[in-house]
């Protein structure tokens, strides 16, 4: 027990004593034990009085004394009232602090609830979305973005990152949003100018498209003039050879400019809508008589149809997607080898899978074969054909068709090519 | 946002239904809004498939004034509303038949786009169609805005907007009938030109419409057909008594 309470104790239990010896003196002990007790009580009253007084004014600055119990109980709550202020002003510091570096920040952030009430944002986000001060707090973040693309990822956000929109305060700015969940109610909007990128995006896609529709026209001459000569016979036969290299390479550059041309079109990377059914046996057949066309192709390429359903998107991008997988496989299997076009669907989706039994990939080579142009083994498609566009414009299809694209291959074994579309792409009849 | 219109109902369901409403039509103006973008860059980049994508997907807004215009019915009959509430609803159905009327126009445009498209001729960037086409977004924009933060201030704005667009369309049929009276040739392609500016210039009206349901729908005032001076006045002497709300 600390001393100090021994003491009160002590002290207050000789104040009873004393009081009944008085008492005994004049025959009253009870009496006299009741008034040092309610003179004890009003002392006791009379400081928790002050006590009180001082806890609910705050004015009085100095420790009211007493006795007893009381000094230690005044000053342990003198303390704790400072360590509280104290406390109060570092927080106030370091929220201001805080808020100083998040409206430094340049990327716009806005607190959002989990009914997409705006609760808070920084000045960067007040610049990139026009809101405005105060006002705008608590309005649903879609009543003031109304952008149809932003909506839908608000709802559902499903696999992707990020989305780009135009500024809802207008002009050519452009903006990266994206949506960071944390809490159980909250998440937070992070926005950023991609303006810059966007621009330079559309410079190059545009510079691609011109110059491979300026190189057209030019071609087709020089492809017209090749065939009359090819079959002029006043040629001395010693042209005739270079006249039909010279008919190769002119196909070759056409093929690459057409190529080149729909892989910029396909780039743009919108959604196709889901209003047309693609029947997918007939695009896997006509695929399968191009490559039996082809001057050089396997002996045996087998289609195995295990659904009925059929796709939902654009025919002669959904046809390019199979007719440059088969191609592919085609110009790298043997022709002994062996090419399976596989149709199946599951509980995930629909999958269309091209296996072949040729030279296959490495590891190290897998992620970067849909790159443009970039070759795995250097000369050997060029001499067979490809342009080096032909995995790229099925990556770019297939994203429009909300698809993606596995790749599993080993070296000498082959490889596999499989599309996984999602459900909602199938038309199950 | 429970708006301080309607935030003080014994139902708090009629509430969000309502702030749904709300929402709906503005996710109706944001799909508009896009369409009109999209048909105006149409006619500046010269990209016929981009025109005509505009005019064949107007189905969806079409489809979504449907939706709404059920809703409201519904909210009509089975909640009875009164003042400020019924207000929000007949200005809602009015706002969804002028935002589907904006598609439609936007349609045409995206439509007429992918005519002026395939005849490229020298005069092909129509940079006043562009600047009428953005005057014209911007007051779309701001109209919606305006309703979406229920600020008089803004819708007025608005309204005083459109008389600029009148006048830049004016300025592009002078300019229209002046081309073709040089060249007999490219009569129709002026035809066409003019025609955009005509759809832009509805558009501008029926941006402006909205931005006066937004003034019925705070003030309680109808000020179709007035002029602006007596609407200030009008407002003015209406801040002392506000109709009854709720």
């Amino acid at each position: 027990m600390p001393k100090v309470w021994t003491w009160t104790l002590s002290w207050y239990g000789g104040a009873l004593v004393a009081g009944g010896l008085v008492g005994y003196l004049y025959d009253r002990t009870t009496l006299g034990v009741l008034v040092v007790g309610l003179g004890l009580l009003a002392w006791q009253l009379y400081n928790l009085y002050r006590l009180e007084r001082w806890l609910a004014t705050g004015e009085i600055t100095e420790i009211p004394d007493g006795d007893g119990v009381w000094p230690p109980v005044f000053a342990k709550i003198q303390f704790i009232k400072g360590k509280v202020k104290r406390r109060g002003k570092r927080f106030r510091k370091l929220v201001k602090e805080l808020r100083a570096s998040t409206e430094a920040f340049p990327d716009g952030g806005v607190i959002l609830n989990s009914r997409h009430e705006i609760i808070n944002y920084n000045q960067a986000a007040r610049v990139l979305l026009g809101l405005k001060n105060r006002r705008d707090r608590g309005q649903r973040i879609e009543n003031l973005m109304r952008y149809p693309d932003f909506v839908d990822y608000l709802n559902n956000p499903g696999g992707r990152q990020a989305v780009d929109i135009p500024s809802p305060a207008g002009g050519d700015t452009w903006l990266s949003c994206r949506l960071i969940p944390y809490g159980p109610e909250q998440m937070l909007l992070l926005i950023r100018d991609v303006s810059q990128r966007v621009k330079i995006e559309k410079v190059r896609r545009d510079f691609v498209a011109n110059a491979s529709h300026e190189l057209r026209s030019p071609l087709t001459v020089i492809m017209g003039y090749l065939d009359a000569l090819a079959e002029d016979d006043r040629i001395p036969d010693g042209w005739k050879q270079p006249i039909g290299v010279m008919q190769d390479q002119s196909i070759r550059m056409r093929r690459l400019v057409e190529d080149l041309l729909q892989l910029s079109k396909l780039e743009s990377g919108q959604s196709v809508p889901k209003d047309h059914v693609v029947d997918v046996a007939a695009m896997i057949a006509a695929a399968r008589k191009e490559a039996l066309a082809l001057p050089e192709h396997p002996d045996s390429i087998e289609i195995e149809l295990q659904s009925p359903a059929n796709l939902l998107g654009e025919e002669t991008e959904l046809q390019s997607v199979v007719s440059n997988l088969v191609a592919n496989a085609v110009r790298y299997t043997p022709p002994e080898g062996e090419i399976t076009i596989r149709w199946t669907v599951d509980a995930d989706g629909g999958h269309l899978a091209v296996q072949d039994t040729g030279i296959g990939i490495a590891e190290e080579d897998i992620p970067r074969v849909t790159e443009r142009f970039y070759r795995a083994d250097g000369g050997r498609a060029r001499q067979r054909g490809g342009t080096g566009l032909g995995l790229a414009i099925v990556k770019y299809a297939l994203r429009r068709h909300d698809a993606e694209l596995e790749i599993q291959s080993r070296l000498g074994q082959g490889s596999t090519f499989v599309c996984h579309f999602p459900r909602d792409r199938l038309a199950l009849s | 946002m429970e708006s301080e219109s309607f935030s003080h109902h014994i139902s708090r369901r009629f509430n969000a239904e309502l702030e749904h409403l709300r929402s709906e039509v503005l996710r109706m103006g944001g799909l508009v809004e896009q369409h009109l973008d999209t048909a105006v860059e149409a006619i500046t980049a010269g990209d016929s498939d981009m025109g005509l994508r505009v005019s064949n997907e107007d189905h969806k807004i079409n489809k979504l004034e449907v939706t709404i215009d059920e809703e409201c019915r519904k909210l009509l009959a089975t909640r009875m509303p009164a003042a400020a509430d019924l207000r929000l609803i007949v200005m809602v159905i009015k706002t969804i038949t002028d935002l589907e009327r904006v598609g439609d126009e936007a349609a045409k445009i995206g439509y007429l786009a992918s005519h002026l498209a395939t005849d490229r001729e020298p005069y092909a960037s129509y940079t006043e169609l562009k600047a009428l086409g953005e005057h014209v977004q911007e007051m779309l924009h701001d109209a919606l805005d305006a309703f979406s933060r229920m600020d008089v201030d803004d819708a007025l704005a608005v309204i005083e907007e459109d008389k600029l667009v009148d006048e830049e369309y004016d300025q592009i049929t002078r300019q229209c009938i002046s081309l073709m009276m040089e060249d007999a040739r490219t009569i129709r392609r002026f035809m066409d030109v003019s025609w955009v500016a005509r759809a832009l210039e509805r558009i501008g009206d029926h941006a402006k419409n909205i931005a006066e349901y937004v003034v019925y729908l705070v003030h309680g005032r109808d000020i179709r057909h007035t002029e602006r001076e007596t609407v200030l006045q009008e407002l003015e002497a209406a801040k002392g008594d506000r109709p009854a709300s709720g």
